[in-house]
């Protein structure tokens, strides 16, 4: 199953896990039932149907803005990322 | 017996040393002009590493005063400083001085807003970010695509970290990378998540070797990818970026709209005479979430809210937030003052 990454400010919201599997073809369906299991994580990184335009999603590294955003291909060993910005210094 | 070296290189000669950038890097590092925005955790390793390095001029630009929980990560200052009460960048100035006689630090005591940055680098080479927030990112941004300037980003939260290398036209800019910035409470910063001080420096020594790098003149060696390093559990990614340019719809380095610079977007703060208060108004179209920012705020004193206001106290500053991004907070008169409190506890 894909892996997601879990970022360190968002771990709260899966109960400290900094991975969770979900099952889905696209980056759109894996977060869709990792948000399902998590509701709160859903919460800070969609806003409706979108992702929230601080939070970026990266599959194997590379940002999915430039393949095919939600709708980007993710295969049983791919890793997908949430990356939100990070404000502090 | 008096510091008098005869050779003025030869403070430098362990850099010179090193292949990649020998005498002509030293000679352009010498020539070369920085503005460093903040002087706080970044900036001050910033502006320590660029003075030992001989940037022949620094620029050091900070609204702030030194106070004891800085003493942590700011690496430039001491507890004579806090007693002082003196200003960041006069701080910073007066210890880099003794670090580096030959060089030029100029101070700068201000607020960075729309109306003074491009004052603040129109002379520069190179902008560096060490400051905490998103609203004077994004006015950098705006500033450095204007003028066609390089600058480079760097962010630290907890543990956590993120830099990037922007030159205008070649690389991806902050708004092709992040494009808006977090709703006030939407994200932690440093005073509610608390932050590390060497997760600070590794972040400010990244941004400080791509400036020795830009201002040497080695732009094969330059950082094309956003780095994200989290020290606490030992990542270090290197997230491809490149790809962005182009592909988003950036207002700013695709439209040359500069909003932030224009001052449609951002805060507009006053000084609600009499009161002792401030009023930081942000233009935000999002309402905030309450409970959620209670939620974060939680280990301060009197966390209260309803559906027209968060209210909280800290330090001597009582907080209240209304859900439109706008913050009254009495126990001041002092709009930089104010513009600090708001960016470290309710963010931007």
């Amino acid at each position: 199953m894909p892996q997601v990454r879990i970022p360190t400010p968002l771990r709260p919201h899966t109960g400290g896990n900094d991975t969770v599997e979900a099952e889905g073809a696209t980056v759109g369906a894996v977060l869709g039932q990792v948000g399902e299991k998590y509701p709160a994580l859903r919460e800070r990184i969609f806003d409706g149907a979108e992702l929230r335009r601080f939070v970026n999603v990266y599959v194997n590294n590379e940002d999915i803005r430039y393949l095919d955003d939600l709708d980007t291909a993710v295969g049983e060993k791919d890793e997908v990322s949430i990356i939100p910005a990070v404000a502090g210094g | 017996m008096p510091f008098d070296p005869s050779d003025p290189l030869d403070r430098y000669s362990r850099q010179i040393r090193f292949p990649f950038f020998g005498e002509t890097g030293q000679r352009k590092l010498l020539n070369s002009r920085v503005t460093i925005c903040g002087c706080g955790a970044l900036g001050t390793v910033l502006a320590n590493h660029l003075a030992r390095a001989g940037v022949g001029f620094l620029r050091i630009v900070d609204r702030d005063f030194i106070e004891t929980h800085n003493l942590q990560r700011q690496i430039l200052f001491d507890e004579n400083d806090v007693a002082e009460n003196l200003p960041k960048a006069e701080a910073a100035a007066r210890k880099l001085r003794q670090i580096n006689s030959t060089i030029t630090i100029e101070p700068v005591v201000t607020d960075i807003d729309h109306t003074n940055i491009l004052d603040l680098v129109a002379d520069a080479d190179l902008i560096l970010d060490g400051t905490d927030n998103f609203e004077t990112r994004y006015l950098i941004n705006d500033a450095a695509v204007k003028l066609n300037k390089p600058w480079i980003f760097g962010g630290v939260i907890g543990s956590e970290g993120q830099t990037m290398t922007i030159r205008p036209g070649s690389t991806p800019c902050l708004r092709c990378l992040i494009e808006d910035s977090p709703p006030p409470g939407m994200t932690p910063t440093c005073e509610t998540a608390g932050v590390l001080g060497p997760a600070v420096a590794i972040i400010a020594s990244f941004e400080a070797v791509e400036a020795i790098k830009l201002l040497s003149g080695a732009f094969d060696a330059l950082n094309k990818e956003l780095i994200m390093v989290d020290i606490w559990d030992w990542t270090f990614r290197r997230l491809k970026v490149a790809g962005l340019l182009g592909k988003v719809d950036c207002p700013c380095c695709k439209h040359h709209k500069f909003e932030w610079l224009d001052g449609a977007l951002g805060s507009h703060t006053t000084a609600l005479c009499g009161r002792n208060a401030v009023q930081v108004a942000t233009r935000r179209t999002e309402p905030l979430n309450f409970p959620e920012m209670a939620a974060r705020l939680a280990s301060l004193s009197d966390v209260r809210h309803n559906a027209y206001m968060l209210r909280f106290a800290t330090e001597g500053h009582e907080f209240t937030v209304f859900p439109d991004g706008r913050a009254i907070i009495k126990g001041t008169n002092d709009i930089a003052k104010a513009r600090t409190l708001y960016a470290q506890f309710v963010g931007n």
